[in-house]
């Protein structure tokens, strides 16, 4: 799975298609990438595994999200104020 | 005793037939779109405790919108990691 998502993350274009969220508004998709990136690399890192297969989803969310919100999460996240569930 | 005012009212009016027809139908059709909202769509969580993110389990093909124009969906898998 490790080397699958690998190659996906070097051929990277931009964010695909999904299916969670196929209309215009496409604000949940670029916070649950987000969410996704940061749950991702806790179970994993908790489990001892590589974080790497989690780049994905920092590619996706770089890819969809505003960078001023970017900014903000992560000021959030450093803080201890961020409101979604990690 | 409504069923039996408008009875009445049908047979010496047949011309309103039609009107209730429509008007029933139109109900109809936006009752049921209410319902589907509010039931199906992935946004909507009625049980936040142990149903909290919905839209997390829609499977990679599955199609919501009614119409999906330019969109096909059964050519879709998985391409996100696990975890």
């Amino acid at each position: 799975m490790a080397d699958i998502i690998e190659e996906k993350v070097k051929n990277y274009r931009t964010a695909p298609f999904d299916a969670r969220f196929p209309n215009t508004n496409q604000t949940r998709n670029c916070f649950q990438n987000y969410l996704d990136f940061h749950r991702c690399s806790q179970a994993l890192s908790d489990k001892g595994q590589d974080v790497s297969p989690c780049d994905w989803y920092q590619r996706v969310y770089k890819s969809l999200c505003p960078v001023s919100w970017v900014s903000k999460w992560d000021d959030q996240i450093e803080t201890g104020s961020f409101p979604g569930k990690i | 005793m409504v069923v039996a005012f408008m009875t009445k009212t049908l047979k010496n009016h047949p011309a309103l037939i039609p009107l209730l027809v429509f008007i029933s139908g139109g109900t109809l059709m936006s009752g049921t779109y209410l319902a589907r909202l509010a039931l199906r769509n992935p946004d909507v969580s009625w049980d936040r405790k142990n149903n909290p993110e919905p839209w997390n389990n829609i499977a990679p093909n599955q199609q919501y919108k009614l119409f999906a124009v330019n969109m096909d969906y059964s050519k879709l898998k998985k391409d996100r990691p696990d975890f």
